[in-house]
């Protein structure tokens, strides 16, 4: 007969010690007390989680609340902060009724959408052409664009303020524009090229195959699959440009974004103006981590590659 | 990836052309234009030459700013004019009249020794006459020139006060013959007045404004010798020093939590990648909310009965406290960027070779040790550079939690002197700096990352 | 003395369950070889032996040890992953020494250890190099020597040979089998693959979701499935299945399949007496069919359906009543496609399944 599952097996005699049975007390007890410290390691790692979690939302709770409450309670001390701070539309308006602020938003979104669309323009194809394509000075192309990614903002802004003087397009949200693309140009060729890279070629191939010509196959196969990837990079190319204040400080002075705008304030304005201003400056953020997750390590992870 | 094989023709470069053409006119002209407006003063030097005219030789080279002592005028016919505003011109009037010889005599004068007596309703000179010259010993006669200049040749001359008439107008700019006033053995050379300040007495003047440009260490002098930059410097690297260890350390933990693969591990990395896109400035903002007099800080305390009123963390004589500030924000802020390199890493290696590690004995903190950071160096690598380079461009947060003053940094002073000190070129000497610590500290991890390795057999 | 004891192992992921009250002694120095498809739980169970994931419920015993819920570095067991887990920044010889010195071993003892396992595999002259530019074949060899080193009661190893390319394997199978033969460690194998089970195991334990179906000698498990699925894993090709009708007649029983009746072997008789329903499936592997070109007494027409000429045999996939089986025949009998002959059923080569449960009705 097999030796299939024995309900009860026979104590071996060479075994060197009898267990007792296995639903006696003293195994369940040692089995509860043995898992539980097997669990230890895991829940050390939910209060790490929680803690390093409370550490980067608190910060943010507290600067919201200030954005949303009264000018009083902007100014008071000490402040309250638990529960709730009270809630109040004031600061918001006060800050939005100030002068320079609508306009400073607008110029925010214009240099923001158009830095996203002019970058997402250019990258697509010089990221197909790098994910798709073994061609001489390939790797000198890719390499140059990583290195340029590391470069501070700080060394070019001055030299293309100066060069923009001299061309008379000084203070004006389109040239800020082109230097916030030239700023995300690098993040986006390579975000768009591993993009790319994650369709595999087949894929189109066998779109010709089928009779499609090159074109029709990138058209309905490669670009249903890397437009959600795509939307990521310009999103991340928006972010970018609503987020850059250096050279929007040195490259504007009437046509302020609102990160220039609120940095040039920053010595007169009151505190609740400040608050309002940095919950603006938040927003845009929070909601692009949110639809970019998924391609957290596209745009950063894959930085050692 | 799959990449097609090698095809001869241009579709590639097509493709990329637009991104090669974009950064070189926006990335790679601007970072020449920075380094050139660095050490390159482009009107440093006058050039004076043999004979008043551009074509002449060179004699010698003052610099901009040299005294000189001016020794012959002379005017010639304009230079193509560059916008140049301070220039001294001179007209010259072709004039037709008798001659002391009594021949008619047809040349050039200049406006100095012509009085105009009528001009036509636009105001163009139509006839004059001759200067008397003052003075005993005076030549009573004034040469015509064939050309509008005084080199060339006598055609005619005139008796003073003869009438003439005017013809034709030519509008001059002056030469000056000089030499540098502080050596008297330089060569003395010719120099267009547009490129000089003349003083009052005639006889001396300064360059005002070179031609040729000439490399300098000039505004690099002064970036150095600025009383801003050893502060700057100074809170700068210690900014750095405390951060990137704080912030490696952070990032590891964070990274290994998520890697832990807890429930709800998603939802912790989009809260720890959270400060990831956030605006520098916001969150400076954001801390000064929580160090400022009555900001969150201050609120807690006073409730815990740790202090009595509020404490002034940010002022000039708590500049330790605001350094505080700063590296807290930039810790808050860019851990989540070096934990995204740092989980990456770690996703790459794979689960078997944790398992065995563990099989084999290790536990946690040996797994960590003996394993992971091994086989995280690269990562690490990256991540270093990309945050020490990052570190060297804090700048929004140093401003909204010190006002810029109090506590500085490199990132800011070149601000400054762009924004508030107007001067180019040592905003972009600070930039530069910061460009050349960037690139020194890059090669140092990789250098040193490198000399470890090497060491090993491989 | 290293006996493993599983007692009602239970592990689900979600609300999958991967492992289901799987009970099985494992004896000292055994080899025993964990055989299914997968996802049929085989790895699932080695990780929980292994420390690697904990079961549910249940227990699992090493010597006499509760070892249920240990951290796998405290059961005093070694193993060779499927991927080798070689630690990649490490050279051989830390590799290999890697588990003494987490296990505080002193330094003369490490290099004694890693030295004659190195010499075992025959990697001694890697002993310096880093896994890196090593072929699949070398890391396997130093993932075995890393475990050997650790000269534990049990040895465990996941799929080691499925990295290797067939020819290497091969090879690897046999050395790995010498190898195993002088190491005094309780083994559990884990494949899917059944040649190298049936040729390495003291006992094959074949799991189908989740479950323990057999655990015999090589042979046995071949010869005498337990249940149906067994025998059709078992075998290449499967074992051939022939759906039947019970007829009891006077003072005997017989089934029949496609107007031939089979009579069941004496020992056979009562237990498909004692079948319930009147339906009994036939089980019966391709190369113990007698194939005869002129029918016989008790021969069955059958019609070649298909030729497959493997070398040593051909296999002939041929047309009983209306339904398909395999059956192998020596190369020298001429045949063609749609040529008629004639199959005997040995009676003592006829296993007889319970169409209600699957299971084997007999087995030796």
């Amino acid at each position: 007969m097999s030796s299939t599952a024995p309900a009860d097996p026979p104590a071996q005699a060479d075994a060197p010690a009898t267990l007792p049975p296995l639903d006696s007390p003293e195994v369940v007890e040692m089995h509860r007390r043995m898992r539980r410290r097997a669990g230890r390691g895991r829940r050390l790692t939910y209060v790490a989680a929680v803690l390093i979690a409370a550490w980067i939302l608190l910060p943010i709770y507290f600067v919201f609340s200030m954005a949303f409450t009264t000018q009083e309670t902007v100014r008071s001390y000490p402040k309250n902060v638990l529960p709730f701070i009270p809630f109040s539309a004031d600061t918001m308006q006060f800050f939005l009724e100030s002068e320079g602020v609508l306009r400073g938003l607008w110029n925010s979104i214009v240099v923001a959408v158009i830095t996203l669309v002019l970058s997402t323009v250019i990258s697509i194809p010089a990221g197909y052409a790098i994910a798709r394509y073994l061609f001489r000075g390939r790797d000198l192309f890719r390499l140059s664009v990583l290195a340029v990614r590391a470069f501070p903002i700080v060394v070019l802004s001055i030299p293309l303020a100066v060069l923009f003087l001299r061309a008379g397009v000084f203070d004006s949200v389109y040239s800020l524009a082109l230097m916030h693309t030239a700023l995300a140009l690098p993040t986006s060729i390579l975000v768009i090229s591993s993009v790319f890279a994650s369709v595999p070629y087949e894929l189109e191939e066998a779109g010709q195959v089928f009779g499609a010509t090159p074109f029709q196959s990138f058209r309905y196969i490669v670009v249903p699959l890397v437009l959600p990837g795509i939307a990521a990079s310009g999103l991340f190319s928006f972010v970018l440009s609503w987020n850059e204040v250096f050279a929007a400080a040195v490259l504007t002075i009437d046509n302020r974004t609102l990160p220039a705008l609120v940095l040039t304030s920053l010595s007169y304005s009151p505190d609740a103006f400040q608050f309002a201003g940095s919950f603006f400056l938040m927003v845009p953020s929070i909601v692009f981590m949110f639809f970019i997750r998924r391609y957290l390590f596209n745009m950063w992870g894959q930085v050692s590659k | 990836m799959r990449v097609r094989a090698w095809r001869r023709h241009m579709v590639p470069y097509l493709l990329i052309a637009p991104a090669i053409v974009y950064l070189a006119l926006f990335f790679a002209y601007p970072m020449y234009e920075g380094l050139v407006l660095a050490v390159y003063d482009e009107d440093a030097v006058l050039p004076v030459r043999a004979e008043p005219t551009l074509d002449s030789a060179e004699v010698a080279e003052i610099p901009q700013g040299g005294a000189l002592l001016i020794l012959d005028r002379q005017s010639q016919a304009m230079i193509d004019d560059d916008g140049a505003t301070d220039l001294l011109t001179e007209q010259w009037f072709r004039v037709s009249g008798t001659g002391d010889t009594g021949a008619a005599v047809d040349g050039w004068v200049s406006e100095a020794r012509i009085r105009v007596r009528s001009e036509d309703a636009a105001g163009n000179p139509l006839a004059g006459t001759v200067r008397p010259r003052l003075g005993q010993s005076a030549d009573p006669l004034t040469d015509v020139h064939a050309e509008p200049n005084d080199r060339s040749g006598v055609v005619g001359r005139l008796e003073q006060r003869a009438p003439v008439e005017i013809t034709e107008v030519a509008v001059l700019e002056v030469w000056f013959l000089v030499r540098p006033a502080d050596d008297p053995g330089e060569a003395a050379g010719w120099a267009p007045s547009r490129y000089l300040q003349v003083f009052d007495d005639g006889e001396r003047g300064r360059v005002h404004r070179g031609t040729a440009g000439e490399f300098t260490t000039a505004f690099i002098e002064r970036m150095v010798d600025d009383r801003f930059f050893g502060p700057a410097l100074r809170t700068t690297l210690l900014i750095m020093a405390l951060l990137i260890p704080l912030q490696l350390v952070l990032a590891l933990v964070m990274a290994l939590v998520i890697h832990a693969r807890i429930r709800l591990s998603s939802g912790f990395l989009y809260v720890f990648a959270l400060p990831i896109g956030m605006s520098d400035l916001a969150v400076g903002i954001l801390f000064f909310s929580i160090f400022t007099g009555n900001g969150l800080l201050n609120s807690v305390l006073d409730g815990l009965g740790i202090i009595d009123g509020p404490f002034a963390f940010l002022t000039a004589e708590t500049t330790n406290w605001i350094i505080f500030a700063i590296v807290l924000a930039e810790l808050w802020r860019a851990t989540s960027i070096v934990m995204v390199i740092l989980v990456a890493g770690l996703q790459a290696i794979p689960d078997e070779t944790l398992e065995a590690a563990e099989l084999f004995g290790a536990g946690y903190w040996q797994r960590v040790r003996h394993i992971m950071l091994p086989l995280l160096r690269p990562s690490i690598q990256v991540a270093l550079i990309l945050r020490t380079i990052l570190a060297f461009q804090v700048f929004a947060v140093v401003i909204a939690l010190s006002g810029g003053d109090v506590v500085t940094v490199l990132a800011n002073e070149s601000f400054r002197q762009y924004y508030d000190l107007r001067n180019d070129n040592v905003a972009s000497a600070y930039a530069l700096f910061i460009l050349l610590l960037s690139i020194a500290s890059a090669v140092f991890y990789l250098r040193s990352v490198r000399a470890e390795s090497e060491v090993r057999p491989t | 003395m290293a006996e493993i004891r599983l007692e009602h192992v239970t592990k689900s992921f979600g609300d999958k369950v991967a492992v289901h009250d799987a009970s099985l002694t494992i004896a000292d120095r055994e080899f025993l070889v964990l055989l299914g498809p997968s996802g049929c739980g085989k790895t699932t169970l080695l990780r929980a032996i292994a420390g690697l994931g904990m079961a549910d419920s249940g227990r699992i015993a090493i010597g006499g040890r509760d070892v249920t819920y240990l951290p796998p570095g405290r059961r005093q067991i070694s193993m060779v992953f499927q991927s080798y887990a070689i630690f990649p920044h490490m050279t051989v010889r830390d590799n290999i020494g890697f588990g003494l010195l987490m296990n505080k071993v002193d330094k003369a003892e490490i290099s004694r250890r890693v030295n004659s396992a190195a010499e075992l595999l025959h990697i001694e002259d890697l002993l310096d190099r880093r896994p890196s530019a090593m072929s699949g074949g070398q890391r396997q060899r130093v993932a075995v020597a890393r475990a050997l080193a650790m000269e534990a009661k049990v040895l465990l190893m996941d799929e080691p040979l499925s990295n290797l390319d067939a020819l290497l394997r091969l090879e690897m199978r046999a050395e790995l089998k010498r190898l195993l033969a002088d190491v005094e460690a309780t083994t559990v194998y884990v494949t899917h693959d059944q040649i190298e089970a049936l040729s390495m195991g003291d006992r094959v334990a074949v799991m189908r979701d989740g479950e323990i179906q057999q655990c015999d000698a090589p042979n046995t498990v071949y010869e005498s499935p337990s249940n149906r699925f067994v025998g059709s894993f078992i075998g290449n090709p499967p074992m051939n299945f022939l759906d039947g009708t019970i007829r009891r007649s006077n003072g005997g029983v017989v089934a029949a399949v496609a107007h031939h009746e089979f009579s069941p072997a004496a020992e056979v008789r009562p237990l498909i007496e004692g079948l319930r329903g009147d339906r009994v499936t036939l089980g019966i592997r391709a190369e113990n069919m007698e194939t005869l070109t002129d029918p016989g007494p008790d021969t069955v027409p059958a019609r070649v359906e298909v030729v497959e000429p493997l070398g040593a045999q051909n296999l002939l996939t041929v047309q009983v009543g209306g339904r398909l089986m395999k059956v192998s025949t020596h190369p020298t009998l001429p045949v063609a496609v749609g040529d008629g002959l004639h199959i005997r059923f040995p009676a003592d080569q006829i296993r007889w399944i319970d169409p209600a449960t699957d299971k084997v009705l007999y087995t030796r």
